[in-house]
């Protein structure tokens, strides 16, 4: 039997080590802020933290008070890049196809229209809340080849530390690709 | 508590003074490139009208024999931020040529944005309008920031560009250029 798993893992193991090496994770040094990125098929995604403070900062100097943004700070938020440097073709996504994955359980992400409809049933500044709409990540487009490309704030829906894998979807004239990061945590309080 | 409350408060300010930056300075950004895509087939220019840092108005449709840069961007976004010293120094390079480039500000207000200008370097001398509802996103296909449209004397859509590029490269001056011929 030893000599059985010996042998798949001679033969698998290179393939693990390759799906693995398409990841990398690295960690501000400054903030202490931790990146997961990924680059297959030509698509570069990546998950960057965005700590508590810095949310809270950069909402209050939009025009938000600090218990209004609370909800969104403490949902697990990610500067999320997706660009297309040299896919087969032109690259269109829809993020709510995206998946998240919790002890392999898949979670649903809250869209951008929830967010901001949350946030037109407050009192915020309706400056603030264009600022947060266009603050976050398109939740649909389409990225020509050559480096289309967008940054932007995802918010995943999950508590504080949370692990989770993520899988980013998109196709190119009709057929899917993905790309996937695996152990990404969210901030910690 | 107060202890506690005060060192919260400390930790805000400093957050509110570097957050952002911060943000715009996280690891792995990815590199700001200089392809920009044609729109096949040329689209009309939508409307655009809006007034600019001196209170005039600015409307597109008087542009028309010039090659019009229109960059939807905000002081907040990060690779609004970061291309912005190249579009001046595209303008600089082009001005004399029939060019006109349009910072159409989405969302913000005069003194948000004069006190940002200051911190570019070069400083903007290209004409920012204000969109304060951000209206001219959707007219214009907009889905993220920052996004530009190249548009021909005509006053159609030749090239599109999502996401932050270098406006002063030499390819971009060149193709841009081309369109006057």
């Amino acid at each position: 039997m030893k000599y059985i798993i010996a042998s798949l893992a001679f033969w698998f193991i290179p393939f693990i080590g390759y799906a693995v090496a398409k990841q990398s994770t690295n960690t501000n040094p400054i903030t202490g802020a931790q990146t997961w990125e990924t680059h297959i098929d030509g698509v570069h995604f990546s998950l960057t933290q965005i700590l508590p403070d810095q949310l809270r900062a950069f909402y209050v100097n939009r025009g938000f008070t600090l218990e209004q943004i609370e909800p969104y700070v403490s949902s697990c938020v990610y500067m999320t890049v997706l660009r297309n440097d040299s896919a087969p073709g032109d690259i269109h996504y829809i993020s709510n196809n995206w998946s998240i994955f919790v002890n392999n359980k898949r979670h649903k992400l809250k869209s951008v229209d929830e967010w901001v409809n949350y946030y037109k049933k407050t009192a915020a500044k309706k400056s603030a809340i264009i600022a947060f709409r266009w603050a976050q990540f398109p939740p649909e487009h389409e990225y020509k080849v050559g480096g289309d490309w967008n940054q932007g704030m995802l918010s995943i829906g999950l508590a504080y530390g949370t692990t989770f894998n993520a899988i980013a979807k998109w196709d190119i004239a009709g057929k899917e690709f993905k790309a996937t990061l695996t152990g990404v945590q969210c901030a910690k309080k | 508590m107060l202890k506690n409350k005060f060192i919260q408060h400390c930790a805000l300010l400093l957050t509110l003074l570097t957050g952002v930056s911060n943000i715009a300075h996280a690891q792995g950004l990815p590199p700001l490139t200089h392809n920009l895509t044609a729109v096949n087939p040329a689209l009309p220019a939508p409307e655009l009208r809006f007034k600019d840092l001196d209170d005039d108005v600015v409307d597109i449709k008087d542009l028309k024999g010039k090659v019009v840069v229109v960059n939807f961007w905000a002081t907040w976004c990060p690779p609004c931020r970061r291309e912005m010293g190249s579009l001046e120094r595209l303008y600089q390079a082009t001005k004399e040529q029939k060019v006109e480039v349009l910072a159409v500000n989405i969302g913000e207000d005069i003194d948000t944005v004069f006190s940002f200008l200051g911190t570019i370097e070069p400083s903007p001398n290209f004409k920012i309008l204000f969109d304060t509802d951000g209206d001219s996103m959707q007219k214009w296909g907009v889905k993220g920031l920052p996004t530009t449209y190249i548009v021909k004397p005509d006053g159609t859509i030749a090239y599109r560009a999502v996401g932050g590029r270098e406006f002063d490269h030499p390819d971009i001056q060149k193709t841009i250029i081309n369109l006057l011929k």
